[in-house]
């Protein structure tokens, strides 16, 4: 094991320090064309009339691609995981949200695109719009998926994502008392300095190559395949350096879109968006609107947790079922609760489809969870580290979805805290060990989810 | 226009208001300064003109007509990194890399005109540069290796 | 996005380079369909972006319209210089240029554009407008009607579409403070600022950040007769509370230089 505790050399540092480093926008084809899109300038509407004539004829235009040319309009990238499409690739009869690509042009230079684009002749009937999750379920709230307004198609076609554990209600009659807090954490742009981009090159053989700034490079393959309707051996990928994703180069579209407009020109052609782009339609980080209200006792143990949360999803689906169920798995966070009853909603709103950035649904819940828990410990008048070790996480506890914990390491970490800010903890707090309750320390409430315990 | 880059002279029949950049990286083929965000706003353009670090995406090429330019190839070589390059390389400054040649530029002139430059001259040659992967330390540490090995 | 738009590209635009003073005037002419590029840094990105698609535009990087003069009693500063020769300039003018940008940035942009700059809600600026207010500056510019020079006041109001030759202001002794919102970050704009000056007991206080251009204040009402809005970077009730306490503080600073 010679690398293990060894400090080695980045092996991309001496391309990076001398400029040789490249990224999709540094690689050179010959005949390559640039590409500028059409975007959707109002939040909800329907398309009247979509005309690239004009646009198509201009000189130095070399194609125009709209939702016509694509062989699978719709495909959800998640499809695998029982998430079905509902996000065309362009626009078609509607847009749902302000930067929806509704055409992209391939012309010998970026002004000439983007000239080109602005000729584009396209008619909306607007209609109203929905922000705010909160009123998703109004009876007046505009409608504005095919769906509804929120994801119904979580298991046996559930329209929430839920988990059930234990009696929430003999926990709420139990408790001394109810802590309740609402957390609403905003939209987060992931902000790369490397803009999203894509370059498809045609081969003389049929296949297409694709630069790519995804951060997954076989998923996005895939999705380029299933819209094209191609076998995945046409396609060749190149990746690897990106420039910045934080996971807002996972649901990369721009190759497929590059791709349709190669392909109609004949040529090379490059897409790289804009930073105002990148700000305004790129996929971010989600707003998420949490409520708990936690059951518990005077001397500090957390008997229920009752949650609601509303994700804004933005205009699609895209990955937020997934993410909300990964939330939902870690909603309790470091923390053993043993009663249940979570409801999580996939929102749909007029705004840019949201997607995954660094620890996707679950930094949301982590933030809510910390800080409910803090406010729990002002509230009974009860050390903040204290609350934290009783109810920290043990071997042999659960997850919220039955997954029992193996090797948590709460209470080392909160001892480790306390140690290197001079916190005094009593005896038995720090006598606490990570080790499956038992004994003496076993409380009632957490008999039943633990098991038969000697005494 | 005449521009010379990196010691080597180019004549030029480019608009007069084209960006340097774009006559850099499209025209000139160099394409180590970066088009983050074309407003001037995130330094990965950055080039010395006369030694001097400017913004390229906000430099029309009359405005550098007959000027001198410097991009971190002009720092060193693979084979014979710069003072600058190794220090970056060895402290670990760098991540995705897409901020690292405009860092270094700046914090080559930085160098020049300030050879014992203090934290806040280095924090302020710095200032408008913006990394999205490191958080600075490595950086910062790293501009001070440079600044020590050259005084 | 989509509507009209004039089908000129870069390569379309016809630049004049003029190499003196006098040819930028007469090469600017009324000034009608010309846009001027000094430093470049705010038509640039505009340029680039298709926000900006002029039919000529007028390069004013050589035409000697850049440098700092003292010389018969006034203050001269150049069109053309860059906001970062001011550093050393006088107060409440020099502290407003060193926090303009980032150093590359005000080395490159101009005192000229700064005052010509139109606020908008993506990118307020024009920060040395107050200051120069403080200082009782005034423009000379051509274009309609030949070439006058006037109050900066007067050509914050109704100067549009002239070229700024230069601005002046007296060479004399001063008291004075500055005092603003601190910017989080180098690309951040000037949320709110206040400047004075005070000169021979007369005191004048000018206010960045109240409306799309600076304005000259009343110390004792600053916010009287101003119309403040929301915008992306701060509400106007923010505004309306802090703007009282910046004209406090910049008095201070200013009052605190009087009693050395």
């Amino acid at each position: 094991m010679k690398a293990v505790g060894a400090r080695l050399p980045r092996y991309d540092g001496v391309a990076h320090v001398t400029g040789r480093t490249e990224f999709v926008d540094d690689v050179r084809v010959p005949n390559m064309l640039w590409a500028k899109a059409l975007r959707s300038p109002v939040h909800h509407a329907g398309i009247t009339k979509l005309d690239t004539k004009k646009a198509a004829a201009m000189k130095g235009v070399h194609a125009v691609v709209t939702w016509e040319d694509v062989p699978r309009l719709v495909y959800g990238h998640l499809e695998a995981l029982g998430i079905p499409g509902d996000e065309p690739l362009l626009a078609k009869d509607e847009v749902r949200y302000k930067g929806q690509p509704i055409a992209l042009v391939a012309a010998e230079d970026e002004e000439t695109a983007q000239l080109a684009a602005e000729a584009i002749e396209i008619d909306f009937d607007e209609r109203p719009a929905l922000f705010d999750i909160r009123k998703a379920a109004d009876p007046d709230a505009p409608q504005i998926h095919h769906w509804g307004n929120w994801y119904p198609h979580f298991e046996a076609e559930m329209d929430v994502r839920q988990i059930r554990k234990g009696d929430i209600e003999r926990a709420f009659d139990q408790a001394d008392t109810i802590v309740s807090g609402v957390y609403r954490p905003a939209a987060i742009e992931q902000a790369p300095l490397e803009t999203q981009i894509s370059l498809v090159v045609p081969e003389p053989n049929g296949r297409l190559t694709i630069y790519s700034c995804t951060q997954a490079l076989y998923f996005s393959m895939g999705v380029v395949a299933a819209h094209l309707e191609w076998p995945l051996n046409r396609l060749k990928f190149v990746g690897g350096t990106v420039g910045g994703g934080f996971g807002g180069k996972v649901d990369t579209a721009a190759e497929t879109v590059s791709a349709l407009a190669a392909l109609k020109a004949g040529r090379p052609v490059k897409w790289r968006w804009t930073r105002e782009e990148e700000f305004l339609c790129s996929s971010t980080r989600a707003p998420w609107h949490m409520e708990i209200a936690d059951a518990v006792t005077k001397d500090g143990w957390i008997l229920g947790r009752k949650m609601l949360t509303l994700h804004d999803s933005g205009a699609y689906a895209r990955f937020s079922p997934y993410g909300v169920t990964k939330h939902s798995f870690h909603h309790t966070g470091a923390y053993t609760i043993p009663n249940l009853h979570f409801d999580g909603y996939v929102v749909f709103t007029n705004r840019v489809p949201t997607t995954a950035m660094r620890g996707f649904g679950v930094t949301s819940v982590s933030f809510a969870t910390e800080t409910h828990v803090s406010r729990t410990a002002e509230v009974l008048g009860m050390d903040p580290f204290e609350l934290r070790l009783k109810n920290a996480n043990r071997i042999g506890d659960t997850s919220p979805n039955g997954i029992a914990y193996t090797d948590p390491s709460t209470v080392p970490t909160i001892h480790s805290i306390a140690e290197a800010i001079g916190h005094e903890l009593p005896g038995d707090y720090r006598a606490m060990t990570r080790d499956a309750r038992g004994g003496d320390l076993l409380p009632e409430h957490l008999v039943a989810q633990v098991g038969e315990v000697d005494h | 226009m005449n521009l010379t880059v990196n010691g080597v002279e180019h004549e030029l029949e480019s608009h007069a208001l084209r960006p340097l950049l774009h006559v850099l990286r499209e025209e000139l083929g160099i394409t180590s300064p970066k088009a983050g965000c074309q407003q001037g706003g995130c330094g990965t353009c950055t080039v010395l003109v006369d030694g001097e670090p400017r913004r390229s995406c906000l430099l029309p090429l009359a405005a550098v007509d007959g000027a001198a330019i410097t991009t971190v190839e002009g720092l060193g070589t693979p084979e014979q990194l710069g003072p600058v390059q190794a220090a970056f390389h060895d402290k670990y400054g760098s991540q995705c890399g897409f901020c690292t040649p405009g860092m270094l530029l700046a914090t080559h002139a930085l160098i020049e005109r300030s050879p014992k430059a203090g934290r806040d001259e280095i924090e302020e040659a710095l200032a408008g540069h913006v990394c999205r992967c490191t958080g600075y330390v490595k950086i910062l540490e790293a501009v001070e290796a440079a600044v020590g090995s050259a005084s | 996005m989509t509507g009209e738009s004039q089908a000129v590209g870069l390569s379309d635009v016809s630049v004049l380079i003029p190499s003196s003073a006098d040819e930028a005037v007469a090469a600017f002419g009324d000034g009608k369909d010309v846009t001027v590029v000094a430093g470049g840094t705010i038509v640039l990105p505009d340029l680039v972006a298709g926000r900006l698609r002029p039919k000529s535009a007028l390069f004013l990087g050589r035409a000697g319209l850049s440098g700092i003069a003292r010389a018969d009693g006034r203050v001269t500063i150049g069109a053309a210089t860059p906001v970062s020769d001011l550093a050393d300039a006088d107060a409440p003018l020099a502290e407003a240029a060193r926090h303009v940008g980032d150093l590359e940035v005000r080395a490159q942009a101009t005192v000229g554009g700064n005052l010509c700059s139109v606020a908008s809600d993506d990118a307020p600026r024009g920060d040395l407008q107050a200051p120069l207010l403080a200082l009782a500056a005034s423009v000379r510019s051509t274009g309609k009607d030949g070439e006058k020079t006037e109050p900066l006041e007067d050509f914050l109001a109704d100067g549009a579409g002239r070229l700024v030759l230069d601005v002046s202001y007296d060479d004399a002794p001063r008291q004075a403070g500055y005092a603003s919102v601190w910017r989080p970050h180098t690309h951040h704009y000037t949320i709110l600022a206040v400047a004075a000056a005070k000169r021979d007991g007369e005191l004048r206080v000018a206010a960045t950040g109240v409306g799309p251009k600076a304005v000259l204040v009343s110390p004792d009402d600053p916010l009287a007769a101003l119309e403040l809005r929301d915008d992306p970077l701060a509400s106007a009730w923010y505004r309306a509370r802090l703007l009282p306490r910046l004209v406090e503080r910049a008095l201070a600073i200013l009052e605190g230089h009087e009693n050395d």
